[in-house]
């Protein structure tokens, strides 16, 4: 057997591990264990120089083992093992120690902080000494794509990929194209007609001929991998078999239902309204009251099921500026119309929007605020005297003083929500939901719109609430994604796949009745079982339940894991003693 | 010096040590004495690797993986839960106090339940006081 010569590396990452835990220490003491030729502790090991570094001692001292301790395996396993089959070692004689998410983010004992470092790393160095090379496997690509939801996300993603020739199945739950965009007037900040773009848009696509589109449809479920995806999607009675290589999921979201809230009367006062029917006013070119009348006082009011603990408490981003639009909207179309705006903070980030702000309070818009969290306004009806139907009662921050607001009209700006299909789709196309059922994506900085599964894509607002030009940002990166994928015709896969020892499997096929992908069949002849590599998904599933220890599961063996668990302890317990 | 647990967490690489992550990267605190072991799914996890790490000194052991119905691989965390069920029977007739294992749910948004997790197993395991396995089996053999 070769000799193993492992290299160790200790990142600071920055201050970010090194203000917590010791790397220099941690370094040291780590060179000492069998089978270490090399510890060191330096910067940045992400950086090119870091890789390079390890790349040089690679060749230099003949290592065939390589462990980093740095930063979570999720976010830089990948970049390591390039830079070792850059240097011509196998990428899987690496193992990461995570010291940054689960070390020095967490804890605040500089001490204890080092041991458990300590500890991890030596379960790393232990597991190394057992990987073996592992032989990279490819799968085909097919060029069509499933894009789930029509509206601008989707449509954008599916034009996109369209045009450079590749096939598109775009499916859209509703008998519409074009989401919640297509219900809207105007887009802000500089007011342009969201009709034109999203019909020119719907066109485009209805026509496109490398677009086939299923209204009215939902996909229940999808079998595959990346490159080899399918479902069977129903249409007309009919069931038809569609074939596509890579996702992209844009199902968007739907706006709050302010029923609930008993102080905005919303349901009780026919003229409070929300954001939504306020556009189907806009677009139907009359802004008139429940009565027929124009309204002399119409107030606007924020932050409806947003950005609060007992509704959601995220911000929408993009209700803001929709109230900004809709106070110049009401200035041209009610010229001495009063209009008020009732906000808790003013959020005008992104471009052109804090203009947006500047010229619509330099048009005798009343802006007040109110406490978000603790004191919401409470809308009543009129006294019979009164010139207006309601009154808002609200506590006016700025000025600490109690006030009463006309209004004839009120638009509640409501936020936005996960669909309540959010749960079954994430599991139809094999993604997770954070905590406020958006899908979640690969990285939140490094990979926004990958996921966790491998060829599936979120863009727009299913992701997380965004505007127009981020999504349509979202659905163009996606897709450049894709066409990557579909050019080069093939793409790396997972190798970590289960694989049998035929010469200990005894045929008893238990792990045939667990696999949960049916990747596991029955040899007869033989005796034994048979995985197939191309289905396995490497869950590792059948390698515990194996009573032979016949199946082993690829970078995940039993003397992998055990001797993990094995260095973690001894390094643990010995840093006890001390 | 007061007595440290040492415990050992195995956590699916989907759900369980993501959320573990964005403890992190949520900057929350929680004991050290927690040490995670990753996984691709909870449904690898094997008994022996909970009876090696007590054989190995654990004080405890903690196993987390994707909530019901949510497993990245359909159905390896009812394999889990089977497996658990198993193996506590088997640490009581082993004479072991079955609370040194625990199997919790943690998705990948859950960092800070994860956080509480850790705290409060941690707590747990510190008033049992030290496992005396790997002791016992080194008098043994």
């Amino acid at each position: 057997m070769e000799e193993i010569r492992i290299g160790v590396y200790i990142c600071w990452c920055g201050t970010n591990i090194s203000r917590m835990v010791d790397v220099e220490d941690v370094a040291r003491e780590l060179s000492e264990m069998p089978g270490v030729v090399i510890s060191k502790d330096y910067k940045y090991m992400c950086s090119d120089p870091g890789q390079a570094l390890i790349i040089k001692d690679i060749k230099e001292h003949k290592l065939n083992r390589v462990v980093v301790s740095a930063c979570s395996p999720r976010i830089h396993e990948l970049t390591f093992r390039k830079a070792l089959e850059n240097a011509g070692l196998n990428p899987y004689m690496f193992q990461m120690a995570n010291i940054r998410e689960q070390v020095s983010w967490v804890h605040d004992d500089r001490e204890k902080a080092t041991k458990k470092a300590k500890a991890l790393v030596a379960a790393a160095i232990n597991r190394v000494k057992w990987h073996e090379s592992l032989d990279k496997r490819t799968v085909s690509i097919n060029p069509s794509t499933l894009v789930i939801g029509g509206g601008i996300a989707g449509i954008t993603a599916a034009l996109e990929l369209a045009d450079t020739g590749s096939p598109v199945y775009l499916i859209e739950k509703t008998t519409e194209l074009g989401g919640n965009m297509a219900k809207i007037d105007l887009t802000f900040p500089y007011l342009n007609s969201a009709r034109q773009i999203i019909q020119e848009k719907i066109e485009r696509t209805e026509h496109h001929p490398n677009i086939h589109i299923f209204k009215n449809t939902v996909v229940d479920e999808i079998f595959g991998y990346i490159g080899n995806f399918n479902s069977i999607i129903g249409q007309n009675g009919s069931e038809i078999d569609l074939k596509f290589g890579n996702i992209v999921v844009a199902t968007g979201l739907k706006p709050f239902d302010p029923s609930g809230l008993e102080n905005y009367g919303y349901g009780k006062f026919p003229d409070v309204i929300t954001s939504l029917e306020f556009e189907k006013k806009l677009l139907s070119g009359n802004i008139l009251t429940n009565e027929g009348k124009d309204p002399e006082n119409v107030v606007i009011i924020h932050c409806v099921g947003s950005r609060n603990r007992s509704e959601h408490e995220y911000c929408s981003r993009t209700c803001c500026m929709t109230a900004l639009k809709y106070a110049n909207q009401l200035r041209s179309a009610i010229p001495d119309a009063n209009i008020y705006q009732a906000y808790a903070d003013m959020r005008a980030f992104g471009k052109g929007c804090e203009e947006l702000y500047t010229s619509t309070s330099r048009k005798g818009i009343m802006f007040l605020m109110f406490d978000q969290q603790n004191d919401l306004p409470v809308i009543k009806k009129a006294e019979p005297g009164d010139s207006c139907n309601m009154l808002i009662e609200m506590n006016e921050k700025l000025s600490g003083e109690k006030i009463e607001i006309p209004a004839d009209m009120v638009i509640l700006m409501v936020g936005l929500e996960a669909h309540e299909d959010a749960k079954k789709i994430s599991h139809t196309v094999g993604i997770s939901l954070d905590g406020n059922s958006f899908f979640m994506e690969k990285h939140p900085k490094l990979d926004p719109v990958a996921t966790t599964t491998s060829g599936v894509y979120v863009v727009g607002n299913c992701q997380a609430p965004k505007d127009i030009p981020d999504t349509i940002t979202q659905a163009k990166a996606a897709t450049a994604r894709i066409m990557g994928t579909i050019k080069q015709g093939e793409v790396e896969v997972e190798v970590i796949t289960a694989v049998v020892n035929e010469d200990i499997c005894c045929g008893c096929q238990t792990c045939i009745q667990v696999c949960p992908y049916t990747a596991i069949t029955y040899d007869v002849v033989k005796g034994v079982s048979v995985v197939n590599e191309a289905i396995c998904k490497g869950c590792g599933t059948c390698g515990s339940a194996c009573p032979t220890g016949a199946i082993r599961s690829r970078h995940f063996t039993d003397n992998q894991i055990l001797s993990q668990i094995k260095g973690l302890l001894s390094k643990s317990l010995e840093l006890k003693e001390v | 010096m007061s007595y440290e647990p040492t415990i050992i967490a195995f956590l699916c690489n989907w759900c369980s040590y993501t959320g573990a992550d964005l403890a992190g990267t949520s900057r929350m605190k929680y004991a050290s004495n927690i040490n995670i072991i990753r996984v691709m799914c909870s449904g690898r996890i094997e008994p022996l690797f909970v009876l090696t790490a007590f054989r190995e000194g654990a004080d405890g052991v903690l196993i987390c993986g994707c909530h019901p119905g949510d497993c990245h691989y359909h159905e390896g965390n009812y394999k889990c839960l089977r497996r658990y069920y198993f193996l506590k029977k088997y640490l009581t007739q082993m004479g072991m106090n079955t609370e040194r294992m625990r199997l919790e749910w943690v998705s990948a948004s859950e960092g800070k339940q994860f956080a509480e997790l850790a705290d409060d197993f941690t707590e747990k395991v510190r008033n049992l006081g030290p496992c005396k396995i790997k002791e016992a089996a080194e008098t043994l053999t």
